[in-house]
């Protein structure tokens, strides 16, 4: 028993100090356009000038949330779903996706996401969110959470 | 317990001190060498030496693993905290990893109670309610008597809910957390072969319905087993599969797997996001005679009938689409009945509904934030972890484990006035999947996608050091060093 006691206090002290090793982040990816030239030459077709949605293609909008909420969603899309098996509710964007990014149309999501909100970022109409906080206004001004320094960068 | 594996063991273990540039024995020594608990308890690695002199009135909303741990952090880190935790369930601080174990009869239900009032840490304001109502705008939360809470910080920690009203024919409207009132939900789930370790009790149950189907099995008859996995985030997305491959191990104990068929019916196309671990598991299965079915998702049962009805779905090639320059793709759908004799579910997961509909919820439910500052999409001086955070992968303990720390030096940061908030993030999870009794495969991941074992080891390999971390270690360095906001 002593010895396994042994192992039992050596592997969690192995875990405890060293465990939950940050890992690499992922090599630097370059993409061949910007945020603004993807979203003009294709995801504009489905989504809108805008960013408001397209009934006929059933794409929904963009502009209706703020980047660190759209870009959860960009990667979600981008990884086909983020849970173990859960899948995804984006079968058909995720389809879609993979043959964009075969056409030269990768984006980084973050780069994106701010793009997006940055362009076309509406708050939702007040019947929407019940409350009417006049304060809301100024929030697409001050809620960008990181600057744009990574725009074009990594992950 | 056998020799060779002792040795691989020890073997492993002294090559990674090695490579650390120190020897296991001092390693040991750092921790004391009193038994697992004490010496986690005083593996203070990450304690800051420094206490901030900052101020401000930090307000969490649960007190479950994720928050209490980041209310203890709190406390050892400021000289003056003002910390208060809204939590109202008396067991919010139990194990739940270990209701897996539970399940499958390796541990007793009370294994895994831990009293929150003994994990409040001192100083703390301890406020056993529900906060109902939110105003980020105004700073406050209220709480389900009414007691309105002013706050500086608010950190969110709710976990979330468990949404079996989702799946038809079980008679159940009301969403339950792990380990509150679960009333609504016993009635029905640990009855009739329908099992569930996502709540508690439901664990208990499940050990007594498996140990039903085990000697159905054994007594000649040929039986059915069904593992479902939801079509929502979860959390632990590997305790779906764990309790399946326990079950397994339960029936060949009993000489019985030839008499069972065992089916695990995911809503996803896949084992895992990462393909090495889907690999893995994929082979495992095979090995076992574990089948699966994509692409089902539960959406009814026959409690009386003993059938489970799914929705199974999948692509088809649709019509040319000129805006893709492509092909695009159409969704197909049926309903596929299946009866059962053992049926795990795996129910629907969302975060709670005062929370998912409030001001800082949001369209999907969950509490949307900057994935690696934790901090609230819209509300500055509001971050989110565990398993109610919007964080792509997440919802383990071992994730809110690393997102804890990130939280505090972020908030207290910014109680220090400087602009930049220092602490990321980096989507670390681990998911220790049990495949035996004795094994496990020790699978560390993050948003690379990418295996990122902390030790030098073939991370898809099923291991028995790793059942001795799952079986013995964790919960320790869980309740000890977690816990107390140390590791
Ligand atoms: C069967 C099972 C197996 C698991 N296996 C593993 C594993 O192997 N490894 C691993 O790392 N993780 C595992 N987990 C996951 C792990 O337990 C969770 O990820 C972890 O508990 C998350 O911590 P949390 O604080 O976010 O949520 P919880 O610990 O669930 O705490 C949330 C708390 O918030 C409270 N709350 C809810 N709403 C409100 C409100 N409105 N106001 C105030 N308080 C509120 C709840 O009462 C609860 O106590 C497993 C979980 C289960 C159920
Ligand atoms: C051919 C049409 C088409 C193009 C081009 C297209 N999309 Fe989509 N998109 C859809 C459809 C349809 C959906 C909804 C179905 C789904 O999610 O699978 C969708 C869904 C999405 C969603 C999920 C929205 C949500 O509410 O969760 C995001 C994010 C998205 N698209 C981003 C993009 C981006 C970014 C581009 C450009 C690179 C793009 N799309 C190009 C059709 C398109």
């Amino acid at each position: 028993m002593k010895k396994l006691n042994l192992i039992l206090l050596s592997v969690g002290a192995v875990f405890a100090l060293t465990g939950c090793n940050d890992g690499p982040t992922g090599e630097k990816i370059t993409y061949a356009k910007s945020a603004q030239e993807v979203y003009d030459q294709s995801c504009k077709k489905c989504h809108g000038a805008n960013g408001e949605g397209n009934t006929e293609k059933k794409a929904p909008a963009l502009n209706d949330r703020q980047a660190g909420e759209l870009e959860l969603d960009l990667y979600d899309v981008k990884n086909g779903g983020t849970n173990q098996s859960s899948g995804t509710d984006h079968d058909i964007m995720e389809h879609n996706m993979k043959k964009l990014i075969d056409k030269g149309y990768d984006y980084d999501p973050k780069a994106m996401a701010l793009y997006i909100e940055k362009s076309f970022f509406k708050m939702p109409s007040p019947e929407d969110t019940e409350e009417e906080t006049p304060a809301t206004e100024e929030a697409p001004a001050t809620t960008e959470t990181p600057t744009t320094e990574e725009a074009n960068a990594t992950r | 317990m056998n020799k060779k594996q002792m040795k691989e063991g020890i073997e492993l273990i002294d090559a990674h001190f090695k490579g650390e540039g120190i020897s296991r024995r001092d390693a040991m020594k750092l921790f004391g060498t009193s038994g697992a608990a004490a010496l986690l308890a005083t593996g203070a690695t990450t304690t800051p030496v420094q206490a901030s002199e900052a101020k401000g009135k930090i307000v969490i909303v649960g007190g479950g693993l994720a928050g209490m741990s980041t209310a203890a952090r709190f406390t050892n880190s400021l000289d003056n905290p003002d910390i208060t935790v809204i939590e109202p369930a008396d067991m919010a601080t139990s194990y739940q990893p270990g209701q897996t174990l539970v399940g499958a009869g390796i541990w007793e239900g009370s294994a895994v109670d831990y009293k929150t009032a003994d994990f409040v840490p001192s100083g703390v304001t301890l406020i056993k309610e529900k906060a109902v109502e939110f105003d980020p705008d105004k700073n406050t939360v209220t709480t389900a008597s009414g007691k309105k809470i002013g706050y500086d910080y608010l950190v969110v920690a709710a976990g979330l809910k468990l949404d079996f009203g989702k799946i038809e024919g079980l008679g159940i409207t009301e969403t339950i957390t792990t380990r509150g009132d679960d009333k609504a939900v016993r009635k029905v789930v640990g009855k009739n072969g329908i099992s569930s370790i996502y709540f508690a009790n439901g664990a208990i149950d499940t050990w007594a319905n498996m140990q039903q189907f085990v000697d159905k099995a054994k007594s000649g008859k040929k039986v059915k087993g069904i593992f479902t996995h939801p079509n929502t985030p979860i959390k632990c997305g590997g305790a779906p599969k764990k309790i399946m491959y326990l079950t397994d191990a339960r029936l060949r104990e009993a000489g019985a797997r030839d008499n069972a068929e065992l089916m695990f019916y995911p809503n996803g196309s896949k084992m895992f996001g990462v393909s090495e671990y889907h690999n893995a598991i994929q082979r495992q299965f095979e090995a076992r005679d574990m089948k699966w079915n994509y692409r089902h998702n539960l959406v009814a049962v026959d409690t009386e009938k003993k059938v489970a009805t799914f929705n199974k779905h999948w692509k088809q090639k649709g019509a040319w689409d000129e805006d893709l320059e492509e092909y695009g793709i159409e969704m197909k759908n049926e309903k596929v009945e299946v009866p059962f004799d053992f049926l795990h579910i795996t129910p629907p997961m969302k975060a709670a509904e005062e929370i998912g509909s409030s001001p800082i919820g949001s369209s999907k439910g969950w509490v949307p934030v900057n994935k690696e500052t934790l901090q609230h999409v819209k509300y500055k001086n509001v971050f989110a972890l565990g398993d109610i955070a919007a964080v792509p992968m997440g919802k383990t303990g071992g994730s809110a484990r690393k997102q804890y720390k990130v939280v505090v030096d972020n908030v207290i940061a910014m109680m220090e006035g400087k602009s930049e908030l220092p602490s990321k993030y980096a989507g670390y999870t681990v998911c220790p999947l049990i495949t035996s009794i004795g094994t496990v495969m020790l699978a560390e991941f993050n948003w690379t996608k990418k295996p990122t074992p902390s030790f030098p080891l073939d991370p898809t390999q099923e291991r028995w050091i790793w059942w001795l971390l799952k079986v013995y270690a964790l919960k320790p360095m869980t309740q000890y060093g977690m816990l107390s906001g140390r590791a």
